[in-house]
């Protein structure tokens, strides 16, 4: 392991750990609210502060993580598995299935992400299990171009001919020789996506349209800071800080994750 | 016979990580004058590194760590880089197994001949070109002015192959490795091109290194042979001798073989 | 003896695209009525320089590519199913199998797909093949990255006998390897041949490694059939210019 993979590792573990703890962790519920310690500074008793309804910032950012994190690895994982399939068909068969699946491909892409999610959202109940599905399926296109072009370039190795010379299925050859040999490339660009994905939920729920309260994520949480930024800073800048780190450890397991393939 | 080269218990080392491995350990081996010496073993026996060595270009992690090469009476294993650097291309020059892929492809052929020439001689452009021509001739190239504007990717291997020897003997050296420059052309055109090197052999005078695993080279041009096996030079004869004598035990090896299969 | 393959007035062109639109720049003629057909039991050699359209012409016999013109007829006694009675044995065995894949695995995936003995026995036939081509039972859960060219070559001859295959089509085995392992891979495959009774199709420029193996030889050049006839005549009366220029070069 080189050291930009152990550094991002440590830093994902980390959220990974106190996401997965959050009911042992947490000392407080993520929406009990104290009307009597309202916008209170960090301190001993709130070690990150509280916000305008008397809420525990800490424990709140610790069930955020759940969800700004399961929404992150199952966006990516559904636009994944998607780009798998799209792409490795694309690039096996070739011809008029490539040109349809490429040019729907180019369409997609045509539309800024974004603007996409925030159709989609609008016409749809904005609940968890929605918006990582609309992530997911706005999101599949780079994977899948990425891997065509790795199953075009595999797909000529003599392996390969060996094995349509043995008789193998299509889907064989496909799903046991192709894919695996490909899934170097796919990987590190699947981390880079979860970062992406987060920070998607992240500026949906900043417009109000991601997760809804009460319950927490950290996109959310960022957002209910936005009226008491000039008093209360510390609201403001632990979740960010959580999605700028989150961000930061997954590009650091990409980089390293290339390095240590060898790059593409 | 009076030696041009002389090298002595010559030993390179690859540092991988905290690894080191001893590519070459016992490596001696005298050039006379004029001579023929056919450097023959099985891939990864040692012989490239070992002839990269005489001039020290060898890959970043490979040192030689002990040994004398004694070249025209200076030890060149004493010598600064830059004292090198004056020798590289002018008394020892080298023709590699891929032409196409030593040749630059952004260059013509002539304008590479033509940089080899000035980096050793004090010559204008116009002196240059008119040596280029020359020696373009000199490698038997029908059409040398023709040539001389081609870029690499215009001409068959057989024609860079020549090319590139022109290039090799612009300073007219005093000793030429070649390094299995034959492999990757077709037999008709291999034996075009090892003709070719035994005839400007004979006009120019230099002495010849030729690395090949094959030992049909061998027999047609060598005057002595020289077998390595692990990095060692195990066995080294004339000849005559080493095809109907072998002594060391490799040697009968490669010699059985060649007789079931490099012969007809 | 029967005919076990016969190859018909097969022709081969390959389109080169070119310019900025992708037009039709040319048509190059990699093979041109090639005619030739293999007795069962015997080995045919088909030899010639690079460029000459011998390993297009392998792809064709094993239908992995479609000829322009022409047929490949096998005989359908002999040839019941053509991706198991058929096998092929490529150049580059660093190439040819699957950096992802075990030994084993490797081995035992055409016994999966043509079903060739029940599930349970798989495991001893693995065993079985891997000692055949030389190789050690251990050496079945490494990885082929963990292997020699020449091991690996064997590899790919032990997955190529698991179909129990008929017909071998051997383009180029050994023209990758060192000289001494090539020796001893030529040995293997005249014994296989004896023992299994394989037909072979062999396709070398080394004419040595053809007159080793084959009863009758096919010479090409660009795309053509320049001479057929068999092995000792080839090499003691060569008749085409070609022919004479090939074996001139290797022998001196």
């Amino acid at each position: 392991m080189n050291k930009t993979l152990i550094i991002g590792v440590v830093i994902i573990g980390f959220f990974t750990l106190i996401a997965l703890l959050a009911p042992f962790l947490s000392s407080y519920k993520p929406s009990d609210m104290d009307q009597t310690h309202m916008l209170m500074a960090p301190s001993a008793k709130h070690l990150l502060g509280t916000d305008s309804l008397g809420r525990d910032i800490l424990s709140r950012m610790m069930y955020g993580a759940r969800i700004s994190l399961t929404i992150g690895l199952i966006a990516v994982g559904i636009a994944t598995i998607l780009g798998l399939i799209l792409g490795s068909l694309a690039g096996f068969y070739g011809g008029f299935i490539d040109s349809l699946i490429m040019r729907f491909t180019d369409i997609m892409l045509c539309f800024p992400t974004f603007f996409l999610l925030l159709a989609a959202v609008a016409f749809l109940e904005s609940s968890i299990f929605n918006i990582m599905v609309i992530i997911g399926l706005t999101s599949w296109m780079g994977p899948a171009r990425l891997i065509r072009g790795e199953i075009l370039s595999l797909k000529e190795r003599e392996f390969i001919q060996a094995e349509r010379a043995l008789g193998a299925s299509h889907f064989r050859i496909i799903a046991v020789h192709l894919i695996p040999n490909a899934l170097g490339p796919v990987l590190v660009n699947a981390t880079l996506g979860i970062a992406a994905a987060i920070l998607l939920e992240s500026g949906l729920s900043f417009l109000g349209l991601g997760v809804q309260p009460p319950v927490p994520s950290w996109g959310n949480i960022l957002i209910e800071s936005k009226s008491t930024l000039g008093i209360a800073w510390w609201i403001t800048l632990y979740p960010g800080l959580a999605i700028l780190l989150t961000i930061l450890g997954f590009n650091f397991i990409a980089e390293g994750l290339k390095q240590k393939i060898g790059g593409f | 016979m009076d030696d041009l080269l002389k090298i002595r218990g010559l030993k390179i080392n690859f540092y991988l990580g905290t690894q080191v491995i001893t590519a070459v350990d016992g490596f001696d081996l005298d050039i006379g004058r004029g001579e023929v010496v056919v450097l023959a073993g099985e891939s990864g026996s040692g012989k490239t590194v070992s002839a990269l060595a005489i001039t020290r270009i060898l890959p970043r992690n490979a040192r030689v760590v002990d040994g004398s090469i004694i070249f025209d009476g200076q030890d060149l294993l004493g010598l600064d880089i830059r004292q090198l650097r004056a020798i590289r291309g002018k008394d020892i020059s080298y023709v590699f197994q891929e032409p196409s892929s030593y040749l630059n492809p952004v260059y013509t052929v002539g304008d590479q001949i033509m940089e080899a020439i000035r980096l050793h001689q004090n010559k204008t452009k116009q002196e240059a070109y008119a040596q280029t021509l020359k020696l373009l001739e000199a490698v038997k190239i029908a059409d040398p002015a023709r040539v001389a504007f081609s870029y690499p990717h215009q001409m068959s291997g057989g024609m860079n192959q020549r090319a590139f020897i022109a290039m090799s003997l612009a300073s007219r050296p005093q000793l030429l490795i070649a390094d299995e420059p034959t492999t990757a052309l077709d037999v008709t055109i291999e034996s075009e091109i090892l003709q070719l090197l035994l005839t400007l052999k004979d006009t120019l005078g230099f002495s010849l290194l030729f690395i090949t695993h094959n030992l049909t080279i061998a027999r047609r041009i060598a005057d002595r042979v020289a077998v390595m096996y692990q990095g060692k030079i195990v066995e080294t004869a004339p000849v005559e001798s080493i095809f109907t004598d072998p002594k060391h035990f490799h040697t009968k090896e490669l010699i059985s073989a060649y007789e079931q299969i490099g012969r007809i | 003896m029967e005919n076990i393959l016969e190859v018909k007035n097969i022709c081969k062109d390959f389109k080169v695209e070119g310019g900025a639109l992708m037009r039709e720049a040319g048509v190059v003629h990699a093979l041109t009525n090639v005619s030739f057909t293999v007795k069962e039991f015997d080995s045919v050699g088909i030899a010639g320089e690079s460029g000459s359209g011998k390993t297009t012409l392998a792809k064709i016999i094993l239908k992995l590519i479609l000829p322009t013109r022409g047929e490949i007829i096998f005989n359908e006694q002999l040839i019941r199913n053509l991706r198991k009675d058929v096998q092929i044995i490529f150049q580059n065995p660093y190439n040819s199998l699957n950096p992802k894949m075990r030994v084993y695995d490797a081995i035992a995936e055409p016994l999966v797909i043509h079903a060739i003995i029940p599930r349970k026995k798989i495991k001893e036939r693995v065993c079985d093949l891997l000692q055949m081509v030389g190789l050690q039972q251990k050496m079945s859960a490494r990885f082929p990255a963990e292997f020699s060219g020449g091991q690996r070559q064997r590899i790919c001859i032990a997955r190529a006998l698991a179909c129990e295959p008929r017909l071998l089509v051997l383009d180029e085995p050994l023209s990758s390897l060192d000289l001494i392992i090539q020796s001893q891979l030529l040995d293997l495959f005249l014994a296989l041949k004896e023992k299994l009774k394989l037909t072979y199709v062999l396709i070398s420029h080394n004419l040595a490694v053809i007159k080793n193996i084959t009863h009758s030889v096919v010479v090409m050049q660009q795309g053509e059939i320049v001479e057929n006839e068999p092995t000792t005549e080839i090499f003691s009366h060569p008749r085409h210019l070609y022919t004479q220029k090939l074996l001139a070069a290797a022998r001196e």
